[in-house]
C-alpha cells in the first residue's frame, strides 16, 4: 500500500440533493494531485465514516446545504473517535451560516469552507492540516528524517568471491568481518565516504539470505538508514500504513538497535531502520 | 404586409378584441411620462412571412412573442415566492403574511424527508425536518398549512417530485374539507422526476415506475383536477448545477418530449394533458441570453408539439413558464448586491415573457431568507411591474437585431443537442447513462476555473472585496421543531383509525402490481391520514429504489 497522494472522501450527508459544489470540489481536488472518491448523495455519518475508513483516507470534506450542519457534522467527528479514526481531518463546506461555525470548529470540525472558497486554497488547507495532522499524532512537531543512509545490504552466495571487486577493482577499506548466528549470515562491511556496504552471506540454506537468492538471485537486499528515535520513526511509517516486519525494534550491530519495512509497502524496497549504539567502533561483535 | 401575414394580424386583432371584453387591460391607455402613448404590439413595417414564421403575433404560434395576446397589459405575472420552512402553523403564518403583502400565489417549499418520502421520525430524516421547507408528514400537517387559505381562489405551486401525486392528493383533500371541488382547484406540483435524477436529488423509484406516477398523475387531473398544472418540467434545477442557457433549454426539452411520449404511449391523447404541462426557467445573469432564451423556447416547443405530437390545441403547444432568479448566482460577500444582481434577473425573465415569477432573497446564499429580506424581493417585482413601465407593451424587445440573432442562435444550437439526446434513445436514455449530469457537471467546472482565474469577474467576490464587518441577520429553524414534529405524528398514529389506514395501504400496494390509475388509492390513503413515509414505503416496495449513476 503505497501512499504518495493524499487520499479525500467528499461526501454528501443528509438528504440534501446539491452536489454541484461537491462534484467540482472532488474534480479540483484531483487536479491539484489527490485522490478523491466521491460518496454520491443521502450518505448517514456512519456510511461516511465506514467509507473513510475503507478507503483509507487522510481527510473528510462533508458537503451540505440544507442546513442540516450542525447535526451531521459532529455526528461524523464523534463517530470517527469511536472508531478510533479521529486522526482523519474532517472538513466541510456548503450554505452554512458564520454563526455556526465556531460551533463546528468546537466539534472538531477543522475548517468550514464557505461560498466564495477557491479549490487552490481548500486545497493548501488540506495539505498542510493532513501533514501536521500526521505529526501531531507522534507528539512531536515535524517528521523525523533520516540523517543519512546507515549502509547498503548486498546479498551474496560468498562473501570471499565477491569481496575483491571491492577492495581489489574500486579499492575500498574493508572495515571487517562478522556473523549473526539468529539470521545465519556473515557480513562483510566496507567503507565508502561515511556510509558503508554490507554483503551478506548465507550461513544455512534455509536463513532468509538463502531464501532471498534463492528467489531472486544475487543483489540488492536492503537499504539501511540512519535514525535518532527508531521508535518514533517506527511509529510515523505506521501511521501511515506502512507494514513493519519486526512489531517491536530488535538489536543489530555495533550496539545498533534496527527494525525493518516490509518491501511490499515500499516499492519492492526491503528498508531498514537503524539507530546507532552508543559504542562506535568498527570491531565490534553483532549482538543477538 | 404579406397575405398571410395579414390575415394572422386580423386573427390576432379579433382575438384581442374577445379577450378584452372578458378581461379589460389595467389601464385604458398606457403612455409614458413625456405623453408619448404606446401600443399595444409594435410591428415591422412590412410583416412578412419569414416574420410570421419566425415570430407571428403574440398569443399565436409559434407563440415566440408570449402566450398571450395582451401580455402584461392584461395583467402582470403572478409574484409567487417560495416559502416554507418548520412546522406547518409557522409556514401558514408566512403564507398569510405575504398574501397581506400584495403577493399573487403560493408556492410551497417542503422539507427534504417529505420531498424524498421520509417521515420525521425516520432514521434518514435525523436533521433534516423542517430545515428547506416545511415538514408534512400527514393530511392533517396540510390541514394546518392551509387553514384560512382559500383554496378557490389562490393557486398554489408545491414543489415537490418523487412524492408529487400524496402532496397533490392532500391538496385536494383538503380542497373538499372546504367545500372546494377538485374541479376548481388551480396550482401546480413540480412532479419531474428526470431533473431529480439529473440535477436536484430528491428522487425515490427508479425511472419507470416513476413516469408511471407521472402519467397516472397526468391522466387523473385531466378529469378530476382540470385546471391544474400536472407537471412544471425544470430547467432551474440544472442551471443551478451549472449547466448554461442552452444546456438549460435543450435538457428541459428533451425532458418535456420523454413526458409527452410516455403518456401518448400509456393510451392518453395528447390534447387531453398537454394543455396543463407547464415549464420552470432560472433568471440568470446574462440579460440578452436569458430574454432570448424564453422566446427561443416558446417557438421550439410550439414547433414540437405541433409537428411532432401532431397536437391540435392551440394550449398544447404554448409553452408557460415560471422563472425564479438563480440562486447560485448570489454571493455570500457583500449580500445586499445580491438585490441588484435579482432586479436585473427579474427584469430579463419579464421582458422573456415568463407567466409567473419568484425573485431570490439577497440573504439565500447565506440561509433561509429572513422576512424583511423575503419583502425586498417581492417589492423587487413590484418596482419592475409598477415603476418601469415595460409591462405596458407585448415583448418590447422583438425585432431588435441582437436579441433575434441571439434566439435563433439560442434555438439552432437546442436542436443540436435533442438531435444528439434522440440518437441516444431519448431522455430516459441520456440520463440512465449519466449524459446530462456530466455535461453539466463538465460547464460547472469549467464555470469555477473561470471565476478563479477572473476571467470571469462576480463583483465582491474575486473582485472589489472589502473587508466585511456586519454579518447580517439570518433566519433560524428552531432545532426543538423536529423533536415537536414527530411527537405530533406519533400522537396521530395513536389517534387515527389504524385498521383503515391498512387496508387502504393494502389496497394501494395491489394496485400497483397492476396498471391501474394509482391517484384514487393514494387519495384513499391520503384520507385515512396513511402518512407520507408510509404511502411511499409501499411503493418502494412494489417499485424499487434508484441508485444514482
Amino acid at each position: 500500500m503505497k501512499k504518495q497522494k493524499i487520499r479525500v472522501l467528499v461526501a454528501k450527508p443528509g438528504l440534501d440533493g446539491h452536489d454541484r459544489g461537491a462534484l467540482v470540489i472532488a474534480q479540483g481536488l484531483r487536479d491539484q494531485g489527490m485522490e478523491v472518491v466521491y460518496t454520491g448523495l443521502r450518505q448517514t455519518p456512519a456510511q461516511i465514516v465506514a467509507a473513510a475508513i475503507q478507503e483509507d483516507v487522510d481527510c473528510i470534506g462533508l458537503s451540505c446545504l440544507s442546513g442540516a450542519h450542525n447535526q451531521l457534522f459532529p455526528e461524523v467527528v464523534r463517530l470517527l473517535k469511536e472508531e478510533g479514526a479521529e486522526d482523519i481531518l474532517v472538513v466541510g463546506g456548503g450554505v452554512i451560516p458564520a454563526e455556526d461555525i465556531p460551533f463546528l470548529e468546537e466539534k472538531g470540525i477543522a475548517r468550514i469552507f464557505t461560498s466564495g472558497t477557491s479549490i487552490e486554497e481548500t486545497a493548501r488547507f488540506i495539505r498542510d492540516h493532513v501533514k501536521k495532522k500526521l505529526n501531531d499524532g507522534n507528539g512531536a512537531n515535524s517528521l523525523q528524517t533520516p540523517q543519512k543512509i546507515d549502509h547498503i545490504g548486498i546479498a551474496v552466495k560468498s562473501i570471499d568471491e565477491a569481496l575483491p571487486f571491492y577492495r581489489d577493482a574500486l579499492g575500498l577499506r574493508v572495515q571487517g568481518f562478522d556473523s549473526v548466528s539468529s539470521e545465519q549470515v556473515r557480513v562483510a562491511f566496507i567503507e565508502i565516504g561515511d556510509t558503508r556496504i554490507e554483503l551478506l552471506e548465507p550461513t544455512d540454506p534455509n536463513s532468509p539470505i538463502a531464501r532471498f537468492i534463492e528467489k531472486r538471485g544475487e543483489g540488492i537486499h536492503h537499504i539501511a538508514y540512519r535514525v535518532e528515535d527508531i521508535n518514533q520513526k517506527m511509529e510515523e511509517v505506521k501511521k501511515q500504513g506502512y507494514s513493519l516486519i519486526n512489531e517491536k525494534a530488535k538489536p543489530g550491530a555495533h550496539g545498533s538497535i534496527i527494525a525493518f519495512i516490509h518491501p511490499r509497502s515500499t516499492a519492492g524496497v526491503l528498508t531498514e531502520l537503524c539507530q546507532p549504539g552508543d559504542v562506535s567502533d568498527g570491531g565490534g561483535k553483532y549482538d543477538e | 404586409m404579406s397575405a398571410s401575414a395579414k390575415e394572422q394580424f386580423e386573427l390576432w386583432k379579433r382575438e384581442t378584441e374577445e379577450k378584452l371584453k372578458r378581461f379589460p387591460e389595467r389601464k385604458d391607455k398606457f403612455v409614458t411620462s413625456s405623453e408619448i402613448e404606446l401600443d399595444r404590439l409594435y410591428l415591422p413595417e412590412d410583416p412578412d412571412d419569414s416574420y410570421l414564421e419566425k415570430l407571428g403575433f403574440p398569443g399565436q404560434y409559434p407563440y415566440t412573442r408570449g402566450v398571450q395576446p395582451t401580455m402584461y397589459r392584461g395583467r402582470f405575472w403572478t409574484m409567487r415566492q417560495y416559502a416554507g420552512f418548520g412546522s406547518a402553523e409557522e409556514t401558514n403564518k408566512r403564507f398569510r403574511y405575504l398574501l397581506d403583502q400584495g403577493q399573487t400565489g403560493l408556492s410551497v417549499a417542503f422539507d427534504l424527508p417529505t420531498q424524498i418520502g421520509y417521515d420525521s421520525d425516520d432514521p434518514m430524516s435525523a436533521g433534516e425536518v423542517g430545515k428547506v421547507g416545511v415538514a408534512i408528514d400527514s393530511l392533517e400537517d396540510m390541514e394546518i398549512l392551509l387553514e384560512g387559505i382559500p383554496l378557490d381562489k389562490v393557486s398554489t405551486s408545491m414543489t415537490i417530485n418523487a412524492p408529487a401525486a400524496v402532496l397533490l392528493a392532500m391538496y385536494i383533500a383538503v380542497g373538499e374539507k372546504q367545500q372546494i371541488p377538485s374541479q376548481q382547484l388551480a396550482g401546480t406540483i413540480q412532479n419531474d422526476i428526470l431533473k431529480e435524477y439529473i440535477a436536484r436529488g430528491t428522487y425515490i423509484f427508479p425511472p419507470k415506475p416513476s413516469m408511471r406516477l407521472i402519467t397516472d398523475i397526468f391522466a387523473y387531473c385531466s378529469k378530476h383536477v382540470p385546471k391544474w398544472n400536472t407537471i412544471s418540467i425544470s430547467g432551474y434545477h440544472m442551471r443551478e448545477a451549472g449547466s448554461n442557457a442552452v444546456q438549460e433549454v435543450a435538457f428541459t426539452l428533451a425532458n418535456a418530449i420523454s413526458y409527452v411520449q410516455a403518456a401518448i404511449d400509456a393510451g392518453l391523447d395528447v390534447d387531453d394533458f398537454a394543455p396543463q404541462l407547464s415549464f420552470f426557467f432560472n433568471g440568470h445573469n446574462h440579460f440578452f441570453e436569458e430574454i432570448a432564451k424564453f422566446r427561443a423556447a416558446r417557438r421550439l416547443w410550439a414547433r414540437i408539439m405541433k409537428e411532432r405530437f401532431g397536437a391540435k390545441k392551440p394550449k398544447s403547444m404554448q409553452f408557460r413558464v415560471h422563472t425564479q432568479t438563480g440562486g447560485s448566482t448570489l454571493t455570500a460577500q457583500q449580500p445586499d448586491n445580491n438585490i441588484v444582481r435579482v432586479a436585473i434577473q427579474a427584469l430579463a425573465a419579464v421582458l422573456g415573457g415568463t407567466q409567473s415569477l419568484h425573485t431570490n432573497s439577497r440573504d439565500e446564499a447565506l440561509a433561509l431568507p429572513t422576512e424583511e429580506s423575503a419583502r425586498i424581493a417581492l417589492r423587487t417585482q413590484q418596482i419592475i411591474a409598477h415603476e418601469t413601465g415595460v409591462a405596458d407593451t407585448v415583448d418590447p424587445l422583438a425585432g431588435s437585431y441582437f436579441v433575434e440573432h441571439l434566439t435563433d442562435q439560442i434555438e439552432y444550437r437546442v436542436l443540436e443537442y435533442l438531435d444528439k439526446i434522440e440518437k441516444m434513445g431519448g431522455a430516459v436514455a441520456a440520463v440512465e447513462q449519466g449524459y446530462m449530469q456530466r455535461e453539466i457537471h463538465q460547464q460547472a467546472y469549467e464555470t469555477q476555473k473561470a471565476i478563479e482565474s477572473g476571467e470571469e469577474v462576480i463583483v465582491g467576490l474575486n473582485k472589489f472585496k472589502i473587508e466585511e464587518e456586519n454579518r447580517p441577520e439570518i433566519l433560524r429553524v428552531d432545532p426543538a421543531l423536529e423533536q415537536k414534529q414527530v411527537e405530533k405524528l406519533q400522537d396521530l398514529r395513536r389517534r387515527r383509525d389504524q385498521e383503515k389506514v391498512n387496508t387502504t395501504l393494502t389496497r394501494l400496494k395491489e394496485a400497483a402490481q397492476t396498471d391501474e390509475n394509482l391517484m384514487p388509492y393514494i387519495l384513499e390513503s391520503v384520507k385515512a391520514y396513511a402518512t407520507v413515509g408510509e404511502i411511499c414505503g409501499v411503493l418502494r416496495e412494489v417499485f424499487g429504489e434508484y441508485r444514482a449513476v
